[in-house]
């Protein structure tokens, strides 16, 4: 049978009896009493006497009130009424418990508002594509020879890898470096990167003004062309719109600015691949297979060709490995391949550990405050547990009870997820600000659609999760005992289960506990690393170099300014984000196979280094200004690449095969060079991990055209800046200067990701242990409440107030201490997911349970000591009369 | 509703239905009716019968009016819309259809 209302006409309706109300009540309550009228008159009619008419009339119509009753619980509009009815209801009970409701809406909104932070991380790195054209098909190269497999290409191998490819439409590499600002005006040192002319549009959709680099500008008698960043062009060229064709002062020379690009423009690479998210600068380098054996300095990423697979990538990238490997000049190279991955994936790759981790330990934070508000409800309900009872003897539904808790627990969902948002904004942005290292190169981290979808799904789901304990509660009510108990709870079952929640926050914070004790102290052992270094009284800075002479001025000049000790200069200073710079290398006697097996980071260096940056040398002697091309070709490496190639012999005076360019910048040939020293090892690229040994050569055999000096002081209040600015513009006006900061910031950046990381987890198991104190604490005064009257009992038949107190604790405890166990069994399967963030201590370290053990212990016992204290001071007299 | 016989879901709509077929009716006017046609085997309470009117008002089937009884008492009269005078026809066609097939089967053997 058919009995579907036309939609419209029921809409129609709806609206009317919702907006209408009085209009349409007052009709209904005519009708029916017509009704009545029309029945008694026809009764009278029959001969019945008129009172008795209207009063069988009235009872065979079974109520006026029923009827008007059953037509409103039937007509259009009528669930919509009734969803109106609870909230207005819920909304007078949250009114009239502020301090429940402030308190259940303040743990809802800092536990979604944390989970919404998080998960915005989570979708804009994770889940949202990158900003890039086709970004789906990017896909990053590294070539390798097995022993590590994320190394720059040589161009050579791009050259070559291009010829070949069919499964990429494009293949495009990048380096950056450092270069002077272009333009008129004070010489700058800014990130300069040197890019294949096909390499921005893979990246970038268009310019903002102009056009990218194009095949014209690989051509050998090309004009010098320049691309800017937004940031330069607004700085230095004051957003000059016309600005594109106009030649501009660039290195030594002139080039024409082509491009500027868009603001919002950043580079995404893996956090190790040396390419920051923001070069200054971008000038085309051609590439070309003029020498099989030359530097690997190319970060490369390709774009499949439409339909190619990753699989199928991979394999064509091994078959070109074996080809490259055939041609002339590439004799010791047999374990030679390319690895490919995705540049979205490889690009989260450390970050995604800590996000996920993140979201397991807000998720945490979440479900505690759920226990903490199903316990509040809980308590609640107890409290009104008369006026339910009453309300349900009065004919009120059970499904319409539960209809009413799940409404309010919604409204409390709903004013929390609302507090929440605002609360993850602001989380967003600290998190930002604190910046630490390893979130430097995400896509842009916005509250879209999908974050607040995502809130108000966690909203209603944790509203359903903490109402599911009052529901169940609710279906077990039993009329006729709680009538007679005057609405007093008894039995030990209610009690029973809100331990049980207790005991589940304990267990959750204990995790979280844990967690935060390994990272705090990763983060303590982090601070007390030795570098290999000596990182106070030093102040650095770094300078563009036109040449050995002016270099060796400046060393001089500056050495003999008051309150310097000495000077020297690197081209790369530790923990720096410079781009890179690092070969193979072999000593003398070494097979094929063995020539491309070390790798190690070139450094070039004046004499002094060493004693300046207060680095050990172990044995030898450090360079000095005879060291240069005109003599025997020296090096000095560390411990590590002696141990590595000469583990049972005396390395100084063995010969080393290196990559120098003694006749000028970038003009690398290879060359034998004596050891003459063995230094420490430095940690320049983490302070946790050894990536590679180093090799340091003297600068007249490795010049570059940047490099940073470090001047030793003897006080940590040396303010040199405008004095040093002042040495090095008396040198030379062609020498740009930047970053010139104290040797200690570059460490304290180093701790940064790992300072984040344990003040976060501080900061969410803080949360964590507060809401399991609350809970603790609010489980226990109510137990207290209710059991006054047994307690004064007890006390007037002369029980011990001590005991009394003992009893109370030892309740809270009770609760506790299956929590302990439980927390204990959930770390064992957690922590060691925490394992690649540590340092220096182990998941299961029992010092660190025991540390937490204890802390956990002495918060539950001051959560319980409170209501036990108050437990301890009842009043027989008063506790008797209690009710 | 109370009656010797429990009523099917949905019968109780197609009476009124039926009842309003012949011309307008007020409240007890369509219970009398529907006494009468049914021979006296269904009495349709108060309590049934106006959710019942007010929800095939909201869905478009019956519309309403105040006026005046036979003894000049003010009374709501509904009457089939043109939704109402379909729906009639196809509920009559699928009832009688279901009552054949009903009859019918309790005959077999």
């Amino acid at each position: 049978m058919t009995h579907r209302p036309r939609f419209r006409s029921w809409l129609r309706a709806a609206l009317r009896n919702l907006l209408h109300k009085q209009q349409v009540e007052h009709r209904l309550d005519a009708e029916v009493r017509a009704y009545v009228d029309l029945l008694t008159d026809e009764r009278i009619a029959a001969g019945m006497n008129p009172a008795e008419a209207r009063r069988t009339a009235l009872r065979d119509c079974g109520g006026i009130e029923q009827v008007k009753q059953a037509v409103r619980d039937r007509r259009a509009g009528a669930a919509l009424e009734a969803f109106a009815q609870d909230l207005r209801y819920a909304f007078r009970q949250l009114r009239r418990s502020p301090a429940f409701a402030a308190l259940a809406i303040l743990t809802l909104a800092i536990g979604i508002g944390a989970n919404t932070a998080i998960f915005s991380f989570v979708n804009s790195v994770l889940l949202r594509p990158l900003p890039y054209p086709s970004a789906n098909r990017l896909t990053i190269l590294y070539s390798g020879l097995g022993y590590s497999n994320r190394a720059p290409f040589s161009s050579f191998e791009l050259y070559h890898f291009r010829q070949r490819t069919k499964q990429f439409d494009q293949v495009a590499g990048i380096w950056v470096t450092n270069g002077p600002l272009p333009g008129e005006g004070d010489a700058e040192q800014v990130k300069v990167a040197d890019t294949t002319s096909n390499f921005l549009p893979l990246v970038c959709t268009r310019p903002a003004l102009g056009r990218f680099f194009g095949p014209e500008d690989d051509l050998p008698d090309a004009p010098n062309v320049i691309i800017l960043s937004h940031a330069v062009w607004v700085r230095r060229f004051g957003s000059d719109s016309a600005i594109i064709g106009k030649l501009v002062r660039f290195r030594r020379n002139k080039a024409t600015v082509v491009g500027v690009l868009p603001a919002s423009f950043r580079l995404l690479f893996p956090d190790d691949a040396s390419v920051p998210p923001n070069p200054d600068v971008y000038e085309s380098i051609p590439v070309g297979a003029w020498d099989p054996q030359g530097p690997a300095f190319l970060h490369v990423i390709g774009r499949l060709r439409n339909g190619s697979t990753p699989a199928l990538a991979r394999d064509e990238a091994d078959n070109i490995a074996r080809q490259i490997n055939a041609l002339d000049g590439r004799d010791a190279m047999a374990n030679f391949r390319f690895y490919l991955f995705p540049l979205q994936a490889d690009d989260v790759r450390e970050v995604r550990r800590t996000l996920l981790l993140l979201f397991g330990g807000v998720a945490l934070v979440l479900l505690i405050g759920c226990a903490n508000i199903a316990n509040l409800l809980m308590a609640r309900g107890r409290q009104r547990l008369r006026e339910t009872t009453i309300r349900a003897a009065l004919g009120a539904s059970r499904s319409r009870l539960v209809r009413q808790l799940l409404t309010e627990s919604l409204l409390l969902a709903a004013l929390g997820a609302i507090a929440a948002v605002a609360i993850g904004w602001a989380a967003i942005h600290a998190i930002l600000a604190a910046r630490p290292p390893s979130f430097v190169n995400l896509p842009d981290i916005t509250l879209d659609a999908r974050v607040l979808v995502f809130t108000a799904a966690i909203a209603l789901a944790t509203s359903m999760l903490f109402s599911l304990a009052p529901v169940v509660a609710l279906r077990r009510l039993d009329l006729t005992r709680n009538l007679k108990d005057s609405g007093r709870q008894s039995g030990w079952r209610r009690r029973h289960f809100s331990s049980v929640l207790v005991s589940a926050e304990v267990a959750l914070a204990f995790v979280l506990l844990l967690a935060t004790g390994l990272l705090t102290r990763t983060f303590i052992n982090i601070l007390h690393l030795d570098p290999g270094f000596h990182a106070p009284n030093a102040v650095t800075f770094r300078i563009s170099v036109p040449g050995y002479a002016p270099l060796h001025q400046l060393q001089h000049n500056l050495a003999a300014l008051p309150g310097v000790q000495s000077v020297a200069a690197i081209s790369h200073l530790p923990l720096d984000d410079a781009g890179n710079w690092y070969d193979y290398y072999w000593k003398e006697g070494a097979s094929a196979e063995e020539q491309n097996t070390v790798m190690a980071d070139h450094r070039s260096i004046l004499p002094g280094f060493f004693s300046t940056i207060g680095a050990t040398l172990i044995q030898g002697r450090d360079f000095t200004e005879a060291d240069d091309a005109d003599h025997q070709h020296v090096a000095i490496i560390d411990d590590v690449l002696a141990h590595q190639l000469w583990p049972n012999a005396d390395p100084i005076g063995q010969k080393l095969n290196l990559s120098d360019s003694p006749k000028g910048f970038y003009q690398f040939q290879r060359d034998w060079a004596v050891v003459i020293g063995v230094v420490r090892h430095v940690q320049y690229h983490s302070l946790t991990a050894i990536v590679r040994p180093q090799i340091y050569v003297p600068y007249p055999l490795a010049p570059r055209p940047s490099m940073s000096f470090i001047l030793r002081t003897a006080a940590a209040d040396t303010n040199l800046a405008a004095t040093i600015r002042q040495q090095v513009a008396s040198v030379s006006r062609d020498m740009p200067i930047t970053r010139l900061e104290p040797l200690s910031t570059l460490v304290d950046r180093a701790h940064a990701d790992s300072r984040f990381a344990s003040l976060l987890a501080t900061l969410l198991s803080s949360l964590a242990l507060l809401l399991a104190c609350i809970g603790i604490y609010g489980v226990l005064s109510y137990s207290v409440a209710q059991r006054t009257m047994e307690i004064g009992i007890r006390l007037g038949l002369g029980a011990q107030r001590s005991r009394v107190m003992k009893m109370i604790l030892k309740d809270g405890l009770a609760w506790v201490l299956p929590g302990l166990a439980a927390g204990f069994l959930l770390s064992l399967l957690v922590t060691p997911l925490l394992a690649r963030l540590l340092f220096g201590v182990e998941p299961g370290s029992p010092a660190n349970y025991a540390l937490i053990l204890a802390v956990v212990l002495c918060v539950s016992v001051l959560a319980a000591w409170l209501p036990a204290r108050r437990a301890m001071k009842i009043d027989p007299l008063t506790a008797l009369r209690y009710e | 509703m109370q009656s010797q016989t429990n009523l099917l879901q949905g019968t109780l709509d197609l009476l009124i239905l039926k009842a309003l077929g012949a011309g307008e009716l007020h409240g007890l006017g369509i219970s009398r009716r529907i006494e009468q046609i049914t021979h006296g085997t269904f009495l349709v309470k108060p309590g049934s019968l106006f959710p019942a009117l007010h929800r095939m008002e909201d869905a478009g089937w019956l519309a309403s009016d105040w006026g005046e009884s036979e003894n000049n008492r003010r009374a709501r009269f509904y009457r089939l819309t043109k939704a109402g005078r379909r729906q009639l026809g196809a509920e009559t066609e699928q009832w009688t259809k279901v009552a054949l097939a009903m009859a019918n089967a309790l005959k077999a053997t």
